[in-house]
């Protein structure tokens, strides 16, 4: 398909949107059409996305997925959308300094260099011959017929801002494949790093699929180059979508770890798990120490769609100074004897806000759910902020479903407990945040993994 | 030695004081119990000791081998000896008992001129002193005092006490919640510390904690003040009489 004739962009008729964002994001798309990978139908799915988000723009806080999150007052500073292309490609010393502890993690590592892949910086020995990957772009570009189901019209539930824009810009990712019964023995590691100073959207698609009886450990970390922290700025935007299908019997452990705080990063994971199956979701998101706003909206989204699986999506989120971190979930329980974990700690200081969503729907004849939900915020300054709402919709009969949540400061009795034994106030706070980050981070089974998460945070703390 | 001066004490987000003029001398290697009703600044005394937050010394001094603890930050206390085994110890979710063992005891080892301990040693010297204590080595490695039954965490703390070698140990209603077979146990483990370098301040309600813990001097305290002091047989002289007398004197 790759001769195939691309389309004529159809300009809908102009819509009122709202923001110089929104019509700068139009004018991009209409800008970067003919480079972008992928005709004939690549093509039509990208024009379809941008229909939809010209016709409805980036959501309002009226919208109540984004009551907490106001994208359009977040993103419009300055804003100069342009589709980043790599300037020039980091050395592996230079990746390894950016990942931090995480450059620990042994095994196959597949690096993005500002969106687009470089296989002088990935590490496919390891892989073993259980996995199989390639990157999206060159598959966009060939357009084949197998792949077009993965970009079907409500495939990944209702479009929204994020996942339109995704699909509008996406310009390269990690295709990654498990072989039924089989088991990828090194955890997986994609890499995406931000190398050039200039502003700009970096647009990843991955997609993830565990075939049945299959096993995987993937980490997903967003990195930025030391050498341009300090210009890293709300207008560097990362739109990132993972779609995740796990077959009956499969398992993935699926881990991300975003350290890229200062910049705006838009993530969805959107995952189906079939029968007898399990999903472990974590997510890690520390903001880095700099003058500048960052966001961090994290989707997630998953539909239980095969009986007797287990689901455990947990995370913990770090900010200090005006950074913003929102994980926004969606547990759909469509069939029996399913269950759903979800545990999410928060350490928030300066005038930091926290927004954690979780909405557990139990359909008809989803009988013997049982789904628990838990959200605390650990707050270090007066001026920090959290706000949890949880949702649970009920279908059906005989179900057990729970949630809670707490915000609060660093308990007064735990830190004298800990000063009356001679501990330093300065390390009584360090053992007591890293005790409460630590809960969640346990969730994370690989222990490679978790110890580099738990070191990811001792950093984090290390910098107030 | 400790001495407390004429002690004036308060919440600090209140006016009425609860500590009103409280002179005590404990000379080293003594254990003194501090016996009164419910109310009577018991606790609050322990706490102003060992340098809580929320209360608020509004006159007199508490001198420790000379020097004035009052503007001493609670784990500068600790390192010049002073430990309170608390009536109701903290859980810690999160923290393995080991971890937080080993950063307390290194954290005062530091303050004091000695080096750090290795884990070979750590390890030794807890499974010698938790064996005292009918504690294992598996208990300390959940979270600290997360599930632990009440006899479990007063052992749980005088295991911290041996542990930290302090030089001034406040024991605030160590047999709170206790059984008669836990109360031995502990007050064994309490004994054992006993030394010519160490001064105890045993606080209690009840004169039973004192047939196995025997103290040098006992003094009554109700309304914030000492009002009686004397030997081991003024504990069982109140255990009889009750503390309906003093009660009435402080009204």
């Amino acid at each position: 398909m790759s001769n195939a004739v691309m389309p004529k962009l159809v300009v809908p008729a102009p819509k009122p949107l709202k923001t110089a964002l929104e019509r700068a994001l139009a004018d991009a798309f209409a800008g970067a059409y003919n480079t972008l990978p992928g005709s004939g139908w690549v093509a039509r799915v990208r024009s379809d996305a941008m229909a939809w988000f010209e016709a409805n723009g980036l959501p309002s806080r009226r919208v109540e997925e984004f009551k907490y999150t106001d994208l359009r007052e977040r993103l419009k500073n300055g804003f100069a959308p342009a589709v980043a292309a790599p300037v020039e490609v980091p050395t592996t010393a230079e990746v390894d300094v950016a990942l931090g502890p995480l450059a620990r993690i042994a095994g196959p590592r597949l690096v993005f260099v500002d969106g687009v892949y470089s296989a002088e910086l990935s590490r496919t020995s390891g892989l073993g011959d259980a996995v199989e990957q390639m990157p999206l772009a060159p598959l966009l570009r060939k357009a084949p017929g197998w792949l077009e189901g993965k970009f079907a019209s409500g495939r990944l539930g209702e479009a929204n801002a994020l996942t339109s824009l995704n699909t509008a810009f996406m310009s390269d990712g990690l295709m990654i494949k498990i072989k039924p019964g089989r088991r990828a023995e090194q955890p997986v590691m994609v890499v995406n790093v931000r190398a050039s100073a200039m502003a700009g959207m970096v647009v990843t698609r991955n997609i993830v699929a565990l075939e049945p009886g299959s096993a995987m450990t993937l980490v997903e970390a967003f990195v930025v180059l030391p050498t341009v922290t300090s210009t890293v700025t709300s207008t560097m935007l990362t739109s990132v979508l993972t779609d995740v299908t796990i077959a009956d019997g499969a398992s993935l452990d699926h881990i991300k770890c975003a350290l890229d705080g200062a910049s705006s990063h838009l993530s969805s994971w959107i995952a189906k798990v079939g029968a007898n199956a399990s999903y472990r979701a974590f997510q890690l998101t520390a903001g880095q120490l700099t003058a500048n706003p960052g966001l961090a909206r994290h989707d997630i989204s998953v539909e239980m769609a095969g009986a007797n699986s287990k689901l455990d999506i947990s995370g913990a989120f770090l900010a200090r100074g005006t950074q913003h971190i929102d994980t926004t979930l969606v547990v759909d329980h469509t069939v029996p004897h399913c269950e759903s974990r979800e545990l999410f700690k928060g350490v928030l200081d300066g005038r930091a806000r926290g927004v954690f969503q979780g909405k557990i729907i139990v359909r008809p004849g989803a009988d013997k759910t049982d789904g628990k939900q838990m959200a605390r915020a650990l707050l270090l300054s007066e001026d920090a902020e959290f706000d949890s709402k949880p949702e649970l919709e009920i279908y059906a009969d005989d179900v057990v479903c729970g949630h809670g949540a707490t915000a609060a400061a660093l308990d007064d009795n735990l830190m004298f407990y800990c000063r009356s034994r001679g501990i330093p106030e300065a390390e009584a706070r360090t053992l007591l945040i890293e005790a409460f980050i630590g809960d969640a981070i346990d969730k994370v089974e690989d222990e490679a993994v978790r110890s580099t998460l738990m070191d990811v945070s001792r950093v984090w703390l290390s910098q107030s | 030695m400790l001495e407390i001066r004429d002690l004036h004490v308060k919440l600090s987000d209140e006016d009425k004081p609860i500590i009103k003029g409280l002179s005590l001398i404990v000379p080293k290697g003594e254990v003194h119990a501090v016996m009164g009703p419910n109310g009577s600044g018991k606790s609050t005394l322990a706490h102003v000791l060992a340098g809580r937050g929320g209360y608020e010394v509004t006159g007199g001094d508490i001198l420790w081998n000379g020097e004035s603890l009052l503007d001493l930050a609670p784990d500068v206390r600790a390192a010049k000896g002073v430990f309170l085994a608390f009536q109701y110890p903290m859980e810690i979710p999160g923290v393995a008992g080991l971890t937080f063992l080993r950063t307390a005891m290194n954290s005062v080892r530091k303050k004091r001129g000695l080096k750090e301990l290795t884990t070979p040693e750590f390890i030794k010297v807890v499974r010698e002193k938790g064996a005292k204590l009918n504690i294992d080595i598996d208990m300390l490695k959940r979270p600290v005092n997360v599930g632990f039954s009440g006899g479990e965490k007063k052992r749980a703390e005088i295991l911290q006490m041996a542990l930290l070698e302090p030089t001034l140990c406040v024991l605030d209603e160590t047999d709170s919640g206790l059984d008669i077979d836990a109360l031995k146990i502990v007050s064994d483990g309490v004994n054992a510390l006993r030394s010519p370098e160490r001064s105890m301040i045993v606080i209690t309600h009840y004169q039973r904690l004192l047939n196995y813990i025997v103290p040098d001097r006992v003094h009554v305290l109700a309304a914030g003040v000492i009002h009686k002091s004397g030997g081991k047989e003024l504990a069982l002289e109140l255990e009889k009489s009750g503390y309906a007398g003093y009660q009435t004197k402080a009204a």
